[in-house]
């Protein structure tokens, strides 16, 4: 199967430093509960369904081949019955259908970037390589990166930072300048519970990749996502503040929560993964913030929202 | 019972033939007629009663030099009514038709409008006459009068039901916006607080100051202009009578088409007299507290008249204008007296628009202008959007152009034209050296009677200053900038007080600045001094924004919130090629910041590779501060615009912005860069509709093809016939300008300002025949997107995916998408628009601009100057957005165009394909500028350092890319949204509309609407 983009988003400031492109690859090795790019997770090609971007015209109940849409399907399309040939997309007026997730080489990701290379140059921005998990196709990602590099293009990795380092090293460390790593949950129960694994291999990541910084090598930000309840915890920021001071880590950056994730699943046909207790249909609150940035700094690192 | 049945049989037949027989509708019809010609006389009777009997109203029927007679007709499009009422030797009588010798006419397009009209606000009727309900045919001015008289009698109805509207609004506004927040407004205030210092010797131009962007600076340390702003945003503007009274006095006597001995007049010489018996007879006002001499006006905020150029546009208002809802100008009872009986009468035949009317007998080019659709010419409000050559003003003074005129008049073989326009020169020269005697001696007189030793000291320095200059040359800052500002003063006497512009105030001021400077020895003196020199220019800036020109109402829907829109310039590269940015271009940036209020209109010139990006920076910093200014431009494109023309490059590299942003050679150059905004969208809908304009209702335009027969069997077809309905409008715009022109010529020369503009003495002949070295006319065409979207969706979706016919579009257009949401979301999203990324997009708009170039390019003015072509759109993308139907773009009717030439928020939401668009536009279609505008929201919490170098980013990418133009409102939709419903909080929020800043809060509904709706990229 061909590595696929989910898409390429221009024009980011929060991405990394300066004007940046970020791209989005299909497909990751964690299963988040709380990720904010659903339609991000699998490496399969699928069909999004946006029923407020909807007109109701039913073009597409009259177009589909396999009579899956149905305005009384809850998700709109039945995805079993669905065979992916997307001639409802094709028809669509309003944009409401899409297709998500594109086979594309990496010319033609390089010739959908180098258009904002100006842009890049005078903010001394560049390339993001995010996801879904870039490195989960190893050798597509860092052959993408080479590319960019050739072109003179600062290139930036986010990573959940699962992955096998080796390969890691051999594909994609050579062509990078800077790497996002997400460390979200200390205890490993936890990190099974919520994020579909366990962290063992990713701290080890971490580790080695922060050695290899104070060595010289590649800037690595360490950066934790708060979400109510779960990252946020008094206990587990502590433990990563710990954790990474005694790393020798001086900077961290933390996320603050938005829910502007939550109704992305059901356009991908997908439930909700979390219910119950929490609280995450609202935005943080700024003193939530300050409360998680304290804990941290209380640990020696220097905290950047 | 059987009668009752019967008597039902009878209505029912009555009524069913009257709905299926034509004739049997004709008949009833016709006594509806006879019942309304009775009403509409009866109305009309009535008022003429009144006028008759009351003396309370029988005064204003006549003026200082007898009874005022005209008439006025009132009709519908068929003549189904039609009276007239007739204003003769003190009677006033009604009749039944309408005279063929009427003054002027209102033709109501139906009897529907009748009935409204009768129920409906002053400003409701402007609506109509606007939308091309009511047609006014016919004098103009005489129709103001007649206003005049209606609000005599029912003013004080008025008044209550613009009441009732106006607080049924406020209402609905804070129905609409929800609860007020407060933070809001005091973020954007909390903006000010923080500023960002910077190194000093990265300009190789600025010499003293140590931190250039001068942060240790802020209002609160200058206590004179903290009150002037004070006054600024709480005092209004009052209607000053001291100018045409003037004139119009000497005019009684002195006579205006032929002299006391019956001679014709020459204009040049009658311009001049009258000119300095103005300026010699006009009160010597000095400013309670302030550092500059001289006032346009009497007022401490004032509104100038110029009924002499564009009629009595206010006379209808002279008892309204204090409680109207925009804008309110004060307007006492004594000035509104004077204004009635003494001056307005006189000028009802002599201004621009009436005499060409008669001159040229209603042309059709005035035609269309008289149907507000289409397009605006500019010279039928006067001469404007022009600089003069301030650098010799200061370097030779007066006295010295009037010993470059002597000499000149010496030559022998001068043709006596070139007699009369020299002397007239030199004669209006001597009124500005008798104004500014006057100014010493009163500065003197003030001085002794000071009580306060500082204030007294300050008086006797600017009586000494007054003394000297504008007469003689200038030797310091105080001196050039007093000396600017009465020769400005004076510029704005002798012509109408829109878009006229200073050119590059850095440039000029800075030897000035310099020369002080040397002579101060410890730093204590020069921190001092520099304190000084802001606060100086502050006076300046604040003296220019508190002369406003005179709108009427009507303007707050055309022109809405806008000032005098006086541009000044800075930064870019100097003559010889250097970076130009220097002291005083960092000092005028700080007075820019520090008052943030809408005049002057402050342009700033970026020559990449020349001037830093520590300048850009602070550029970006005093936009995000101000929220809307200043104006940033790219040199480059500029230049390659401008190269066009063969200028040399000396006086291209000398450029500055006039009026919004359109480009002058600074001082030798009669640019008159706002003589024509027209509407593209109207020939858009005139090639949908075959020639005839929909709101027009008038089949004015050549007959290009049906869309209806199918006559458009290639996308290149009907781009033609665009083309030509283009055409045809650019056509009748030019020649209206034209014909505009030779008015000018026979009433209006303007002597003063020819004697300050490079090439008339020398010429020895008035700018308005041609004296300048330099002569063109500049145009904006708005609606370029609008357009551009238009062809595109036409292209893509008829002629290339056949995914519709050209017939069933427009039929879809034509009812504003109502029947098909499904085409209108194809259009919204299956095509690629001008900003979306797409290149051959791009390449549409710049196919388009290239033709309106060609049209513009045909022809020549009546100086025989080149017509330049902008993309800039003041406030018009909005006025001309209500007048215009939906079009294929996905528009829908009424909705306002993209400002300038900002691309649709529907194009993309990455602001890089937005960038990327506009600079792809060639900058030779473009050579009277464009107008970017962008709206940025920074991100709360951001750190001000790192917000300026985002925004640093784009500017400088677009530049790099090519980009000519952009200007920001640094705001979010939610801040504007609060300031709608609660005005109270934001009294001083400023915003960019398409060229010129406005105040919020002073803008009609839908100018604010569209603002709200502008797409806002987050920082």
């Amino acid at each position: 199967m061909k590595p696929l983009v989910l898409e390429i988003k221009g024009n980011s400031l929060d991405d990394g430093p300066g004007i940046r492109s970020v791209v989005f690859f299909k497909g990751c090795p964690l299963d988040c509960k709380w990720c904010h790019n659903p339609e991000s997770k699998r490496a399969q090609v699928e069909i999004s369904y946006d029923s407020k971007v909807c007109i109701g015209c039913k073009t597409c109940i009259t177009t589909c081949p396999n009579k899956a849409i149905a305005e009384t399907n809850p998700f709109f399309i039945d995805r079993d019955a669905c065979d992916l040939c997307f001639a409802c997309v094709e028809t669509c007026p309003s944009g409401a259908l899409t297709r998500v997730g594109m086979e594309m080489s990496h010319d033609e990701i390089l010739d959908r970037v180098i258009v904002d290379k100006p842009f890049f140059d005078t903010s001394h921005g560049g390339v993001t390589l995010s996801g879904g998990e870039p490195a989960f196709n190893m050798k597509f990602a860092g052959q993408t990166a080479r590319k960019l590099k050739k072109n003179n293009i600062h290139v930036l990795l986010e990573t959940c930072g699962l992955f096998d380092i080796n390969r890691f090293y051999k594909h994609i460390y050579p062509y990078i300048d800077m790497i996002y790593f997400d460390i979200k949950l200390m205890d490993t129960d936890a990190h099974k519970k919520y994020c579909g694994a366990d962290n063992s291999i990713i701290l080890k990541n971490f580790s080695a990749l922060q050695k290899k910084y104070a060595n010289g090598g590649v800037p690595v930000l360490a950066r934790t996502p708060l979400i109510p309840g779960i990252t946020d915890t008094d206990g587990n920021l502590r433990a990563i503040g710990s954790w990474l001071a005694s790393r020798d880590v001086q900077k961290i950056q933390i996320m603050a929560y938005h829910p502007m994730w939550i109704e992305k699943n059901a356009k991908i046909g997908m439930k909700l993964p979390i219910s119950g207790n929490l609280v995450l249909s609202e935005w943080m609150s700024r003193e939530s913030v300050e409360r998680c940035k304290n804990i941290l700094a209380s640990e020696g690192l220097e905290v950047v929202v | 019972m059987k009668t009752k049945e019967a008597l039902k049989q009878v209505c029912t037949n009555l009524l069913v033939t009257q709905t299926r027989s034509p004739e049997h509708k004709n008949g009833l019809g016709k006594m509806k007629n006879v019942l309304l010609n009775t009403a509409t006389r009866l109305a009309l009777k009535g008022l003429a009663t009144q006028f008759n009997l009351r003396p309370g109203l029988r005064k204003y029927l006549k003026w200082a030099d007898g009874w005022i007679n005209f008439s006025v007709g009132l009709r519908t499009e068929d003549q189904s009514v039609a009276a007239s009422i007739i204003f003769s030797n003190g009677h006033v009588n009604v009749a039944d038709s309408i005279s063929d010798h009427v003054d002027v006419t209102l033709i109501l397009k139906d009897e529907s409008i009748l009935k409204k009209m009768a129920m409906s606000t002053p400003n409701e009727l402007l609506n109509y006459i606007l939308k091309n309900q009511v047609v006014i045919d016919g004098n103009m001015v005489f129709m103001q009068l007649f206003n005049f008289y209606l609000s005599l009698v029912l003013g004080r109805i008025h008044q209550h039901m613009l009441n009732r509207t106006n607080t049924a609004d406020i209402r609905e506004r804070k129905k609409a916006v929800g609860p007020c927040n407060k933070q809001l407004a005091e973020k954007l205030a909390a903006r000010k607080a923080y500023r960002m210092k910077a190194a000093p010797g990265i300009d190789a131009g600025v010499k003293f100051l140590t931190d250039p962007y001068l942060s240790s600076y802020g209002i609160e340390q200058f206590p004179r202009l903290a009150a002037s702003l004070d006054r600024h945003f709480t005092q209004k503007p009052e209607v000053c009578p001291e100018r045409p009274l003037l004139l119009t006095r000497w005019f009684r006597k002195n006579g205006f088409e032929t002299d006391v001995n019956g001679k014709p007049w020459v204009p040049e010489l009658r311009q001049a007299e009258s000119f300095k018996y103005l300026m010699e007879n006009k009160s010597p006002v000095i400013g309670k507290n302030d550092l500059l001499a001289g006032c346009t006006t009497t007022k401490p905020v004032g509104v100038l008249l110029f009924p002499d150029a564009h009629g009595a546009m206010i006379w209808g208002e002279l008892k309204s204008s204090e409680k109207r809802v925009l804008n309110p100008f004060a307007c006492t009872p004594k000035t509104a007296d004077i204004l009635h009986h003494e001056v307005f009468p006189f000028w009802t035949h002599r201004n621009f628009r009436e005499v060409m009317r008669e001159k040229y007998n209603t042309p059709l080019p005035l035609l269309i202008d008289e149907r507000f659709v289409a397009y605006f010419v500019w010279k039928s409000v006067g001469i404007s959007h022009t600089i003069p050559d301030f650098k010799r003003v200061l370097e030779k003074g007066l006295a010295g152009i009037i010993a470059d005129i002597d000499a000149r008049l010496l030559e022998s073989r001068l043709s006596p034209d070139q007699k009369n326009s020299l002397t007239a020169m030199k004669t209006s020269l001597e009124g500005v050296i008798a104004y500014a005697a006057h100014l010493s001696e009163n500065a003197f007189r003030l001085a002794a009677k000071e009580t306060d030793k500082k204030r007294k000291a300050e008086l006797i320095h600017m009586a000494r200053i007054c003394g000297k200059v504008p007469s003689g040359p200038a030797q310091s800052l105080d001196e050039a900038l007093n000396a600017i500002w009465i020769c400005w003063i004076a510029v704005n006497m002798e012509n109408t007080n829109t878009g006229l512009s200073i050119g590059r105030l850095d440039q000029l001021l800075q030897p000035y600045f310099e020369m002080d400077m040397k002579t101060l020895l410890t730093s204590a003196e020069k921190e001092e001094y520099i304190k000084h020199a802001i606060e100086i220019c502050g006076c300046f800036y604040m003296r220019m924004t508190d002369q406003v020109p005179v709108l009427p109402d009507i303007a707050n829907y055309l022109f809405g919130g806008a000032g005098s829109t006086q541009a000044i310039t800075l930064g870019g590269v100097t003559p010889d090629g250097k970076d130009a940015v220097n002291d005083m271009t960092y000092v005028l940036l700080k007075v820019t910041e520090m008052l943030a209020i809408r005049d002057a209109n402050v342009n700033c010139r970026f020559h990449p590779g020349k001037n830093s990006d520590h300048y850009l920076k602070r550029l970006c910093e005093v936009n995000l501060i101000t929220a809307a200014t200043p104006i940033m431009h790219n040199d480059l494109a500029v230049f390659a615009a401008l190269r066009q023309h063969g200028y040399p490059e000396a006086d291209i590299r000398n450029w500055s912005a006039t009026g919004c942003v359109e480009p002058t050679l600074s001082g030798r150059h009669f640019a008159h860069t706002g003589s024509i905004l027209l509407n593209l969208v109207a020939a858009m809908e005139m090639a949908l509709h075959n020639g005839t304009h929909p709101v027009m209702r008038w089949a004015v335009g050549p007959e290009t093809g049906r869309v209806e027969d199918g006559d458009f069997k290639t996308f290149d077809e009907f781009y033609t016939a665009w083309a030509a309905q283009q055409g045809f409008i650019i056509d009748q715009a030019v020649a209206l300008n034209n014909l505009y022109g030779k008015v000018h010529q026979e009433i209006r020369p303007t002597p003063y300002l020819s004697a300050v503009i490079d090439g008339c003495i020398k010429k020895g002949k008035d700018l308005v025949h041609g004296g300048a070295l330099y002569n063109s006319s500049g145009t904006s065409n708005i609606g370029l997107v609008d357009v551009t979207d238009s062809l595109l969706v036409i292209k893509k979706l008829v002629f290339e995916d056949k995914a519709v016919s050209f017939e069933r579009l427009k039929q879809v257009v034509d009812t504003d998408f109502a029947n098909d949401p499904q085409l209108l979301a194809m259009v919204k999203n299956r095509v690629p628009l001008f900003g979306s990324g797409d290149p051959s997009a791009v390449a549409m708009a710049n196919r388009v601009t290239n033709t309106i170039h060609d049209c513009y390019k045909k022809h020549l003015n009546y100086r025989g100057g080149p017509y330049t072509v902008g993309f800039w759109s003041m406030s018009q993308h909005v006025a001309y957005g209500t007048l215009s139907g939906p079009l294929p773009s996905g528009r829908l009717s009424a909705k306002a165009f993209t400002p300038g030439l900002t691309p649709s928020p529907n194009a993309s939401l990455n602001f890089l394909d937005n960038i990327r668009a506009v600079a792809g536009l060639d900058p030779e279609n473009m050579d009277n500028n464009i107008a970017f505008n962008v709206k940025l929201s920074p991100k709360p919490g951001e750190s001000r350092e790192k917000t300026i170098d985002d925004m640093h980013a784009y500017v400088k990418t677009y530049f790099n890319l090519g980009g000519m133009q952009m200007q920001f409102n640094v705001v979010t939709s939610e801040t504007l949204k609060d300031a709608m419903a609660n005005p109270e909080n934001y009294r001083s929020l400023m915003v960019r509309i398409s060229g010129y800043n406005a105040y919020f809060v002073t803008l009609n509904r839908d100018i604010q609407t569209e603002l709200i709706e502008r797409t806002e990229y987050g920082l």
